[in-house]
Formats: C-alpha cells, structure tokens, sequence
C-alpha cells in the first residue's frame, strides 16, 4: 500500500512538471504580452522595454523555462505582473472563498443526490422518479449564469430574502479567517450562491447514484438478501447502498479535485472573489506568474484527489487492493 | 398433512409487450422429508414457480391465481412480514448463481450471521457460533467464514451458499440448479452433500434442473414442467422406467445412458411455444411426433394414469406405440420436416 503511494506520488511530480512545461508555453503562445495590459498604446517603446526587462520577458524562452522550473522547485511561483505580490499569497487568498462556496455547494447536492438517487432508484418507473431527473437535468442544462440571474433577480432583487451579490455587506472590513468567514453576514450572502451551483452539480450525484443503485438492485446478491429473510432497510442500505456508493464516492474526490478552480460564471454573476474569478482576469491580463501558478495547483490538487479516491475505493470496496 | 400443496397455481408477468403467462394451473403437494425435481427447458417457469413458494417473484410477475399452502397457511395471501419471517428459517433458497449470490464487501461470516440474526434473538458470538457449526457440516473451515467472496472459489462459494441456506434448519429447501456453474466433480460432490444433509435434517426440497440424470440419483419424484405448465409428475423410479407423455419421451431421448454410449443422441426438434399469445390446444403440439386433430383443440388436462402417476396427454392407452417409436430417430426427423414446412425452422 505504501509502496502503491509512493509510486503514484512519484508520477503525479513528473506529471506537475510536464503539465507546468505545457501551460508555460502555451501561455506564451497567447498573442500579445504582459504590457499590452498595463499601458495604454501610446506608451513609448522605451518604457515598454523597460517593462519586459523588469518581467524578464526579454530573455529567451529556454532561459525564462529554466528560471521558471528552477523556481517552481522552490515551490516559488514568482510575483503577480499585475499586483506586484507572490503569486502563493494571492492564490491563498483567494481559495478559502471558492472552496467554501464550493463545498457547500457539493455538501447540498451530494446530499439530496445520494439519498435522493437511492430513492428514485427503490422507486423506479414513478411519476416521481421522472420529476427528480427532469429536475436534475434541467439544472444541469440551463446556463449557471442565467439560473444565478433569476436567483438574484426573484430572491434578491423582489423579495430581499439574500444579499445579491459579493462576500460580506459593503463596508465590512475583516482581516482575520475568523472575521471574514465565520460571520452571519458571509453566511446570508453563501446561501444564494450555494443553492445556484448545488443546483447545477446535483445531477451527477443523483443520476451516478441512481443507475448504479438500479444496477446494484438487479444483482444476485440483493435476491439473496430478500431470500435470508432480511429487512426492507437493511437490504436498502447495509446491501444496496454500500455497493451503489463506490462510482458516486469516487465522482465525489473527483469533484473536490475539480472545486478548487470553482465555477468562474458563478463567481462572477455573484461577484464572489474567488479564485476562478482571478484565473480568468489573470489570463486576459497575461499576467503570466499567476495563471500559471494556478493552473499548476488546480492540476497538482486535482491529482491528489484522483489518488484519493483510487484509495477510498480501495478501503471502500475489499475486492481492490494495492499490494 | 402434506408440508407443501400447491393448488392450481398461475403467475403472470407484466411486461411492455403484454401479459405472459409463466406458470399456468399447476397443482402438487409436497410431503415432510420428500425431495421433488422439478425438470424442464429454459423458460417453462420452474425457477418462477419456484421463487413464488418464497414470494421473490420480480416487481413484475404476479401470482394471478392458486394458493400455496405451507405448513397450513397459504403463502399467497401473507403479509410482507409474514413472508420475511418465513424466509431463510422455513423455507430457504440455494440460489442458481453461487457467483454472484454473495455481496461482495461483507466477509461470508458477516452475511451468514446476518442472516442467523434476522431471525433469532441470537448474540453475534452465537450466530458465528452456528455459521461455523455449518460451515463444518458442509465441509469448510471456520477461518474461511472471515473471507470475502472473492477470495473463494466457485465451489466454496456454493458451499458457503448451501450453508447458509441451512443455518437454520429449513423445513423447505428451494435448489434452483444449485450446481451449474461447478464442473462436474465438484457438482457431484455438491449434490451428494445437499441431498446428505437434508436427509440428516429432515427437511423437504425442491430441486429444480434441467438435466434429469441428477433428478434420477437424487429426487424421490419428478415434475416434468413444459410452457407453464405440469406436463407429468411421477415417482422417480417409475417414470425413468415408465415416461407418458411424448414430451418426457423427448426429455429421456435426449439424456445419454450409459449403454449405448457413441451414440448420437436424438433431440426433440422446435422450441417452445410464445406464451405471450394464448395457449389454445396441448402446449406440446408443434413438436410433438403424435399429435391428432384433438390436440390442437382440446387442452388435456392432468389425469392419473397409474397410482400416483399424472400425465398431461389425450392418449394414455397409446404410451406402447410412442414408447416405441419414440426411440426412433425418424419420429423425430419427422417432426422437423414438418416444422420446416409449417413455417418454421426445425431447429
């Protein structure tokens, strides 16, 4: 198992550095560089210069790669072109809002979609077992940022139930994790944005739910629970579910791998400083260190979630094991 | 007072196409200790007759008409915690696939004690106490109760099956082909076991199979079912000496004796009739070599032809000819010369 490990942990670090190589160059690939954003056209081409100089966009590709792999060794990303601050310290401020939002996001809808999945699949052919899906999959269908609008629109705009938009009312200046998250205002202002994007994540865990559920419940063995005269609940959930769960577990690390970039239209349509929100500001900026930087984690964190999940599915399920 | 007595028992299925009508007014009786094969092609509902005694009949199949009478009460009308109750203690199933009968992520121990436990008052330590006591009788070491199904074999996971299915002492066993997935020595080995320990327990069975040469080792008497229906039931010994009706001439036909071993065997052209349509006349007509005018009309119905033989054919007095030429390969030929004109394929 150790040994099982360490092996993945030895290729996802060799996976990181060819990913890195590859976002590196494609980012210099995109037309246009870092000054096309900061200065307006008429800048002088001197002072352009002057600028590339200081970003060390003058020197050739190779050298800027070399620079670049030596740095991320250090776990260095380097500085922000556009705020000028590590690109670490940025990312780190930015996360803790995505993936609170998007845990509780995943939260809601893996819990409706699991219990919800098991359901439909105990109540299968019913006229309520056909709503659930149509449900899903409209949600699912429909653009996150027009589903966001009407929210904002119908519960924030017309009944003033939710703040509209942002993290914390206007005004309110916290410094500390503490201050800023754990308040009744970051609260009110969660909620909305919560059910949007739990709306849109649930088909997956009530549809995988479903059909693996469906798949478990055609299987000898729940034949035989009925034939040892078990309970209804204990063939439903001690026999049924346990098995059903092994593909929604692992979508479920899968996603947790995937949240940390969070949903960029999301976060924009709430204006939820969050890190999707930056990545896509990073890019059009050509703000080089930290796109990559966050590329670079999103890959590396979504990695480790992937040997996650092939773990849990190993302690989940006895038939697998990583001898 | 028999333990089992099946009175005019009908189950249909629903399904997107129509009804489907798989076990049609079929009557037996079962006494204590008694071991009832239960013969017939894929599809002539055996295995539905035989997962209605428990009630496990899929969401789509119905039991439409007929009582099930066990141990005095009729099954059919029970409730579902009546049913539950029943299950496991006084009836039990060995299921068709030992492959896949057990949940993969519990070890063998925990699902037999489940079991054990579903029924009693019984502690955990005295349940294991018993799945081990079983496990001893069926031939498998107490240590293999900590194992998952997948680190047995085939053989001892239809052993652990078996046991389980005994745990309690059943007063009805339900074997449905218990033993085709084995290869034939572990099968032989299997089916000497079961018919050993419900001799030993006392309890009745059915077995339900498709190859009679097991019926003959092991059964006491035999139904012959065909398209839904019972087409002769007798005493083992005498209807392997004696069959009726053509079908269960067929049947023998197609079984090798050890005799005249070399020879081609002879099958019985056709395949059973849609039972999505309606049944009009005998079920056996399209492939049988005798049939008359009579037989596509009239249905015939089950009658005694000697002490405790019943067969479902409009000519008992005729059994010496078709006896006779049922052992002819040219009878047959016929038949799917016949079927190849009608229409069909002759297969």
């Amino acid at each position: 198992m150790l040994k099982y490990i360490a092996r993945r942990i030895g290729i996802m670090l060799l996976m990181i550095v060819l990913i890195s190589t590859m976002i590196f160059f494609l980012f210099r690939a995109i037309p246009g560089d870092p000054t096309a954003y900061v200065v307006d056209p008429s800048m002088p081409q001197e002072a352009r210069e002057l600028m590339l100089e200081r970003y060390g966009l003058n020197d050739s590709k190779w050298k800027q790669y070399t620079i670049f792999i030596k740095d991320l060794m250090k776990l260095d990303f380097g500085d922000s072109f556009f705020y000028g601050r590590p690109v670490g310290q940025i990312i780190a401020e930015r996360v803790p809002a995505t993936l609170i939002l998007m845990l509780s996001a995943m939260a809601v809808a893996y819990l409706i979609g699991v219990f919800g999945g098991a359901w439909m699949a105990w109540r299968r052919g019913t006229r309520m077992e056909s709503v659930g899906i149509t449900f899903a999959l409209i949600f699912r269908s429909a653009p996150t940022f027009w589903v966001g609008l009407m929210a904002i629109l119908v519960f924030a705009t017309k009944f003033r139930w939710f703040p509209p938009q942002g993290m914390r009312t206007a005004g309110y200046t916290g410094e500390t994790f503490k201050e800023v998250f754990l308040t009744l205002d970051f609260l009110k202002h969660l909620i909305l944005p919560t059910i949007v994007s739990g709306l849109y994540f649930i088909a997956t865990p009530l549809l995988t739910m479903r059909n693996s559920m469906l798949e478990v419940l055609s299987e000898d063995y729940i034949e035989m629970a009925h034939a040892k005269g078990l309970r209804e609940n204990t063939i439903l959930y001690r026999h049924a579910a346990r098995n059903a769960l092994l593909p929604v577990v692992t979508a479920g690390a899968l996603f947790i791998g995937s949240a940390i970039g969070g949903q960029v239209l999301l976060e924009v349509v709430f204006s939820w400083p969050g890190l999707g929100r930056e990545i896509v500001q990073a890019v059009t900026r050509h703000d080089y260190p930290l796109a990559q930087g966050a590329f670079i984690i999103i890959s590396a964190i979504m990695m480790f979630m992937n040997l996650v999940a092939d773990i849990l599915y190993g302690i989940l399920d006895p038939r697998i094991s990583y001898e | 007072m028999s333990l089992l007595e099946v009175n005019n028992l009908s189950i249909d299925y629903i399904t997107g196409e129509g009804t489907l009508r798989a076990v049609d007014d079929v009557s037996f009786s079962l006494e204590q200790g008694e071991s009832l094969g239960l013969v017939g092609e894929s599809g002539c509902g055996k295995t539905t007759l035989a997962k209605s005694m428990m009630r496990l009949l899929p969401d789509n199949g119905f039991i439409k008409a007929g009582e099930i009478i066990f141990k005095g009460d009729d099954i059919v009308k029970k409730d579902k915690e009546g049913i539950r109750k029943l299950r496991l203690r006084d009836i039990a199933m060995i299921s068709q696939s030992a492959m896949n009968s057990l949940n993969p992520v519990h070890t063998v121990g925990d699902q037999l004690v489940e079991g054990i436990r579903a029924h009693s008052n019984a502690t955990k330590a005295e349940a294991r106490k018993r799945a081990e006591e079983v496990f001893e009788i069926i031939g498998l070491e107490a240590k293999r109760l900590n194992s998952y199904p997948h680190q047995m074999s085939g053989g001892m996971k239809q052993r652990a099956i078996i046991a389980m299915a005994l745990s309690l002492n059943p007063s009805l066993i339900i074997a449905d082909e218990p033993t085709t997935a084995l290869d034939v020595v572990v099968q032989d080995k299997i089916l000497k076991k079961i018919t050993e320990i419900q001799e030993h327990i006392k309890s009745s069975m059915i077995f339900i199979t498709h190859d009679i040469s097991v019926v003959s080792e092991l059964c006491e008497s035999i139904i012959v079912m065909y398209a839904g229906r019972v087409m002769e039931k007798a005493k083992t010994e005498v209807f392997f000496k004696t069959p009726f009706h053509p079908y269960s001439l067929g049947l023998k036909n197609a079984f090798p004796s050890i005799l005249d071993i070399g020879e081609e065997l002879i099958s019985i052209p056709g395949a059973p009739p849609n039972l999505m349509e309606e049944q009009v006349g005998c079920r056996f007509k399209a492939r049988c070599p005798y049939r008359t005018e009579r037989c596509q009309k009239d249905e015939p119905q089950l009658k005694q032809v000697e002490e405790g033989h019943f067969m479902a054919c409009h000519y008992p007095e005729r059994i010496g000819e078709f006896t006779e030429k049922a052992s002819k390969r040219e009878t047959w030929e016929a038949v799917r010369e016949r079927l190849i004109d009608e229409g069909g394929d002759g297969i």
